[in-house]
Parts: C-alpha cells; sequence; structure tokens
C-alpha cells in the first residue's frame, strides 16, 4: 500500500485538525474492510488516515431517551459509529427491540470481517448495496454528524446521496446513528439475495416491517442494490396501508420494482434482478404477515 | 510514520516498531516469522490470514499494524502446547481435512473461535462459521467433520 501516516485522536479537534489538514489527503478509518481494499485498488490514496475508534461515544450502544438526532419523547438505540456490525447481531438489546437492524447486520460479509466492519463504515461508504441500509431506511435512523464547525442530524434517506456517495462535508465525521425504537407490537423481516448462500454482496435486498396501529397497520418497506442509492418503496407501502389480500400483495411488489431503477452488473443481469425484486418483495411481505396476529 | 507497539501474541509479550501503512499480517509473517497467516487474497474474502484479535477471528490483512497495539493475538502456533496438538488439530489429521494445507491455520483460527463461543455447534453453525475461510483443495466436507468431531473432545 501507499504509505501514509496513522493517527488515533482521543478527542474530536484533534481528529478534525487532522481531517482538515491543508495539503493533506485525509481520511477516517474504522473497521479499515473497506478502505485497505479500496487502498490497495487504487481507489484511495490518503497521505494521512485518521482512526475514530477512540473517540467518544464511538463504540457506545445503548438506549437513550433523548439524544441530538432524536426525537423528543422517543426511545432510541444510540449506535456509535465504530460499533462492529457482529456487536449489532448479537447484541440480544438489538435483536429483541430493533431485530432488523440484528438480521441486516448479520448478513453482511464473513465472520471475519463482521468482528472490524463498523455500522458508520457501511452508511460512509455508502454502496447502494449496503447490508445495512434497507434496514436503517425502514427503522428511519438519523445519522448524527459531527464536523469543525457545527453537528448536525441527517434522515439516513439523505445521507446516501449517490452510488458510494455520501453527504458529509469535508472533515466531518460520522459520530453515531439514533434509531428510534419500533412499537412492541411491529413485525419485520430482511431478505438477501445473493450468489453465495452467505459472505457475497447482494443483488437484491428487501426490509419490510409492518407496524400495528390500533385499526390501521403502517408499511415500511425499503430495497437495497437496486437503484442509486437505497430507496424506500412508498407506493408499495401506501397498497398495503390500505389492506392486503393476495391481489394487493402481488400488486405492492409489483410496484416496488417500479419504484426503483436497477442495473445489470457483475453479480446480476438486469431482468434477472427486476424480477427479483418483486420476488423478494413479496416474500418478504408474506414473512412479515406470517407473524403478525390473526385478524379476526 | 512509525510506531512503536506492544501486543501479545500466543501468550508472549512483544514490543516491535512498526509503520502506518503495514497491515498485521505483514508484520506477523515479515518481521516476526510467525507464517501460519497467508497472505491470499489480502482483501478480507478468502480467510487465509485468519487469526484471534482479542478472541475475535479477524482479517490480519485488514488490520492496520498500528491498531494492534496492545491487542492479544492468537495464532495457529499457539494451538498446539508442549508439543501436544490442540484438539482440532488432531481431528484435522485424523479427518485428512488438510490437503495444499493454505487454508488451514485460517480454518484452525475460524474454528477455534467458533468452538470457544458454542461449544457444540451444528453443521450449520460450522458452516456459518467458516463462510470467511475459502479452500480449493478438500471440498470443505472433511474440515466439517474435523470440527464436529473436535467439539466433542474440547
Amino acid at each position: 500500500m501507499q504509505p501514509f501516516n496513522y493517527y488515533r485522536p482521543k478527542s474530536f479537534e484533534e481528529a478534525f485538525q487532522w481531517l482538515t489538514k491543508s495539503d493533506h489527503i485525509a481520511v477516517p478509518v474504522a473497521g479499515a474492510t473497506d478502505l485497505i481494499p479500496q487502498m490497495r485498488d487504487g481507489v484511495l490514496g490518503p497521505d494521512i488516515v485518521v482512526d475514530i475508534k477512540a473517540l467518544p461515544g464511538m463504540r457506545e450502544l445503548r438506549v437513550v431517551d433523548s439524544a441530538p438526532c432524536c426525537l423528543d419523547g422517543t426511545q432510541c438505540l444510540s449506535v456509535g459509529a465504530a460499533v462492529r456490525m457482529n456487536e449489532l447481531a448479537r447484541s440480544e438489546l438489538v435483536k429483541s427491540g430493533w431485530s432488523l437492524l440484528a438480521m441486516a447486520a448479520a448478513s453482511m460479509g464473513n465472520e471475519q470481517v463482521r468482528n472490524r466492519a463498523t455500522i458508520g463504515g457501511n452508511i460512509c461508504t455508502a454502496s447502494p448495496a449496503a447490508d445495512s441500509a434497507p434496514a436503517l431506511y425502514a427503522l428511519d435512523a438519523m445519522v448524527l454528524i459531527k464536523g469543525p464547525s457545527m453537528d448536525r442530524c441527517v434522515p439516513i434517506a439523505a445521507f446516501f446521496t449517490g452510488p458510494k456517495r455520501n453527504a458529509l462535508q469535508p472533515g466531518e465525521i460520522v459520530a453515531g446513528l439514533c434509531i428510534p425504537r419500533p412499537p412492541e407490537e411491529a413485525v419485520s423481516h430482511f431478505e438477501k439475495l445473493s450468489r453465495r448462500k452467505a459472505g457475497d454482496l447482494s443483488i437484491v435486498s428487501v426490509a419490510v416491517m409492518a407496524l400495528p396501529l390500533g385499526n390501521a397497520t403502517a408499511w415500511r418497506i425499503a430495497l437495497g442494490a437496486v437503484g442509486p442509492t437505497p430507496i424506500r418503496a412508498l407506493e408499495s407501502e401506501g397498497i398495503l396501508s390500505q389492506g392486503w389480500d393476495d391481489e394487493s400483495i402481488d400488486r405492492a411488489a409489483a410496484s416496488a420494482y417500479g419504484c426503483c431503477c436497477p442495473i445489470g452488473d457483475i453479480r446480476s443481469g438486469l431482468e434477472y434482478r427486476q424480477a427479483m425484486v418483486v420476488n423478494l418483495t413479496r416474500r418478504a411481505i408474506r414473512a412479515v404477515l406470517a407473524q403478525l396476529p390473526a385478524t379476526a | 510514520m512509525l510506531h512503536e507497539i506492544s501486543l501479545t501474541i500466543n501468550g508472549e509479550a512483544y514490543t516491535v516498531a512498526v509503520r502506518s501503512h503495514q497491515t498485521l499480517l505483514q508484520v506477523l509473517r515479515d518481521q516476526l516469522g510467525i507464517t501460519s497467516p497467508k497472505r491470499g487474497c489480502e482483501n478480507g474474502e478468502c480467510g487465509a490470514c485468519t487469526v484471534l484479535m482479542d478472541g475475535l477471528p479477524v482479517n490480519s490483512c485488514l488490520v492496520l499494524a498500528p491498531e494492534a497495539d496492545g491487542a492479544v493475538i492468537e495464532t495457529a502456533e499457539g494451538l498446539s502446547k508442549e508439543g501436544e496438538l490442540h484438539p482440532l488439530q488432531k481431528a484435522f489429521v485424523e479427518h485428512n481435512a488438510v490437503q495444499c494445507g493454505f487454508c488451514t491455520p485460517g480454518m484452525l483460527m475460524s474454528a477455534k473461535a467458533l468452538l470457544d463461543r458454542n461449544p457444540h455447534p451444528s453443521e450449520v453453525e460450522i458452516r456459518e462459521a467458516l463462510v470467511g475461510n475459502l479452500c480449493r483443495c478438500t471440498g470443505y466436507l472433511r474440515i466439517i467433520e474435523a470440527i464436529e468431531d473436535a467439539s466433542e473432545q474440547v
């Protein structure tokens, strides 16, 4: 690898100093599972690498009643950017209260990668196929960004701005995520299609959550790897919120295809991906319905 | 940039000067002569470089050397104790789970980590734990059988 200098700041101020050093190319590093391959491929050539794992709050995983980026009165899961994918996948707290996130984190990479890769890194790399993204979109996660001049909160859907592009400005770091707790009755399911059963990037991924609210049910459907960014299938959500039967489930699944713009790439031809987004959405919807208490 | 790091490898304390842009794999193999972790893909996909870092299996090709400061590292060299093979190593031998041997150190470390956290894994759980360890020779079956066998001994 091209040589660089590595720093491990203990304070955000120090981190920003390194990240904004003029006449240098500086990048933050967390798990390094994307950074090192990108450097080997020549995609990135920094001369300064700033390890953000020792910064305050970066390794935190806990429930908070109020936090920056957390709506007042909502309990949220506060996830530091340097929390590892296996920590999310195996945490009893996450599995019980935010199961969609645990499922998504468990699907990423392999055991060795998950022990180093972080949720912050996953969203900062901003692959349209990012494994955590459909879950974060369905859970309406908020991203806490810290920068040299200010802190700000960005909804996850605004954080991904294009293929491998995110909303960070120069010098900014993702400090963490704030994810509202879904209601107790919420039910969710995550599906990931890839060439291998595991250990591969997704061809299509779908996260579905149903939130029973009195007489009505709200739906969240998020898709990965089928557009320049992950997306919410708002039209599909609307169809199901009117009620569901075989016909409307099929319509909702078909509409999931309509709301996104998949491409053919090394992992899948275009036609296959288009067909699979429909199938996976239908499968995930049915899996969620199977978990809902039977209605009279 | 040079960093002086202190780490424990297979129970022994080391202090070593490393460069920012080296990986733990490079330090282990090229500076310390600990050559069981192998250079396979150097991209985190094949698992030939798998070591345990603070008890967890990681791809040492994706750990920057300065990050290993303070870490407890275990490699296949540390599995046998006083000339006695670890039950996993014995099982690999008995089950013919080694052909060219290139994947073997990584397989052993992933397997050890699995048995440390799940002493009696099912076949599915073994397969899931080995997703990140590729083998081009054996077809995996004897590796899985060896781990199942060892799980009864450990």
